[in-house]
């Protein structure tokens, strides 16, 4: 794991929580969430139907679709009910000094 | 204690509920007949991304065959022309017998046909399953002008589908405003707006007088003496509960399969679930019979478990969507039963959302917006409707304040 690869996010007050913030980089783009146990991040778009899942409910460890409300645990990425089927990718994350950075492959 | 445990139908509720039951009760045989020689699967992308061809037929299965092998599920596509509730049995035309110990019965709903001159028959085509989609996808593929017939959520969302593959489409509506069973006239005047921005014709308040086949195309002749010329026809003009099997039998009917919060019916027995049923729920102490994606799933699994005899009452909010070019509507609760109504946002790039409160209650909730854009208040409107939370209405019809503060933990 090279350190180049953690981006930096934004502080860790940008997010409230129980609450998540989009994050673009590049050419992808990502959720970066706070829960009541930390940050997580996961893809930014839904594996059922191309929707952002910036819009989407935080409830628990879990993210809602905003549009077909498909479901999904935010720290495993686990598709828990349909219409997603397909799991979303997780990406580790770490705070150092009130900033959030995540780790893109 | 081993049952034998049928489930009569083969869609979404049906297989939801074998798996529930399997998940509460690792002994009993579990069989679904269906009649459609398919796995259950999803029917929502049918009128949109199967005709687009952005989903194909090996996408629609809710589960893989091995999912239901490892759970010991049978699947029989079969149909069922008898029923002996009295001695618990089911036979097909050849005579063949099914004894259950408890039956479900999801047999779901089925399309209102329109009532035409029969040399017409098989010329108008509609649209519920796998089959009647190929057929559609196929046959549209040479076709230009197409009318639908019938403004609610099937026909707009052909409607769509075919404006995206460039061809001119024509809705013809009776009522006089689009999705009139169930979308407020605000929300379904937005989505009006939307169809003619993209070129398709919507004709409201009218009715069809004739349809005369003319050299392999149509003359449809409306009822203020119009005519419209079109080389294909669709119609969506509602459905009704798929009961003929039960219509002769003890099991008592009205819109449905009536049954109690438990999915029960007035059999011992047996239960019902999904568009068939008309069930009672409590919040709203009244019968409703529901056709939508979350309530075949919810409903199926609710009868799930109380077949296998863990006792739920079925208390989710109704819940609907439907996509239309870049739009996703969606609608919970119910909107017909208020005494005022708040609004939220004024742009659908944003997101627009009517509530509809009665006594300072949310009672239900419609809204339209570029994909994704509503989902989240629509869901928490959800929430505070089920637990009765009375609302601030301005954050209710401010777009800056966040709705899931309301939300009581």
């Amino acid at each position: 794991m090279s350190e180049e690869n953690w981006i930096e996010v934004g502080s860790t007050d940008s997010i409230e929580e129980e609450d998540l913030i989009r994050f673009d980089h590049q050419d992808k783009t990502f959720c970066v969430y706070k829960l009541t146990d930390g940050f997580y991040a996961t893809d930014g778009i839904c594996t059922h139907e191309a929707v952002h899942l910036e819009d989407g409910l935080v409830m628990d460890d879990e993210i809602e679709c905003p549009m077909h409300q498909g479901i999904f645990n935010i720290k495993s990425g686990e598709a828990l009910s349909p219409p997603a089927c397909e799991d979303l990718k997780t990406y580790p994350v770490k705070v150092d000094n009130n900033k959030i950075f995540i780790k893109i492959d | 204690m081993k049952n034998n445990i049928i489930i009569l139908g083969g869609g979404q509720a049906g297989v939801y509920a074998a798996r529930e039951i399997r998940q509460n009760d690792s002994k009993s045989n579990i069989k679904i007949l269906g009649e459609e020689n398919l796995l259950p699967y999803e029917r929502p992308p049918l009128s949109k991304d199967f005709l687009l061809d952005k989903k194909k037929e090996e996408d629609l299965c809710f589960h893989s065959s091995d999912v239901l092998k490892n759970e010991n599920i049978e699947f029989e596509n079969i149909s069922i022309t008898k029923v002996d509730f009295e001695n618990k049995k089911l036979f097909t035309k050849n005579d063949d017998v099914y004894i259950y110990d408890s039956l479900l019965i999801s047999t779901g709903s089925e399309n209102k046909k329109l009532t035409l001159d029969n040399n017409l028959k098989n010329d108008i085509y509609y649209l519920r399953n796998l089959e009647e989609a190929k057929k559609i996808k196929e046959l549209v593929s040479n076709k230009n002008k197409i009318t639908i017939i019938g403004g609610g959520f099937i026909g707009l969302e052909i409607a769509s589908s075919l404006s995206q593959l460039q061809k001119k489409v024509i809705v013809i509506e009776i009522g006089n405003q689009l999705m009139g069973r169930i979308i407020p006239k605000q929300i379904a005047d937005l989505v009006q707006n939307t169809h003619i921005e993209h070129g398709n014709e919507i004709i409201l308040t009218k009715q069809i007088e004739k349809i005369t086949k003319k050299n392999g195309d149509y003359e449809i002749l409306l009822n203020d003496n119009s005519l419209i010329e079109t080389d294909f026809i669709i119609a969506g003009i509602g459905s009704t509960p798929t009961v003929k099997l039960f219509e002769n039998t003890n099991l008592k009917l009205d819109n449905g399969i009536v049954t109690n919060q438990f999915c029960e019916t007035s059999i011992k027995d047996v239960y019902a679930a999904g568009d068939v049923s008309n069930f009672y729920h409590p919040l709203y102490e009244r019968n409703m019979r529901l056709e939508s994606y979350q309530h075949a799933q919810n409903h199926g699994i609710c009868a799930g478990k109380n077949i296998a005899g863990v006792k739920t009452e079925y208390i989710s909010i109704p819940w609907m969507w439907s996509d239309q070019f870049n739009l996703n509507l969606q609608l919970t609760g119910i909107c017909n039963d208020y005494d005022e109504i708040i609004e939220r946002g004024n742009d659908i790039n944003n997101g627009v959302i009517y509530f509809f409160l009665k006594n300072k209650i949310i009672r239900g909730a419609c809204g339209l917006g570029i994909a994704g854009k509503i989902g989240r208040d629509i869901r928490i409107t959800s929430k505070l409707s089920e637990k009765n939370t009375i609302v601030d209405k301005q954050i209710l019809s401010d777009q800056n304040q966040k709705l899931n503060k309301l939300i009581q933990k």
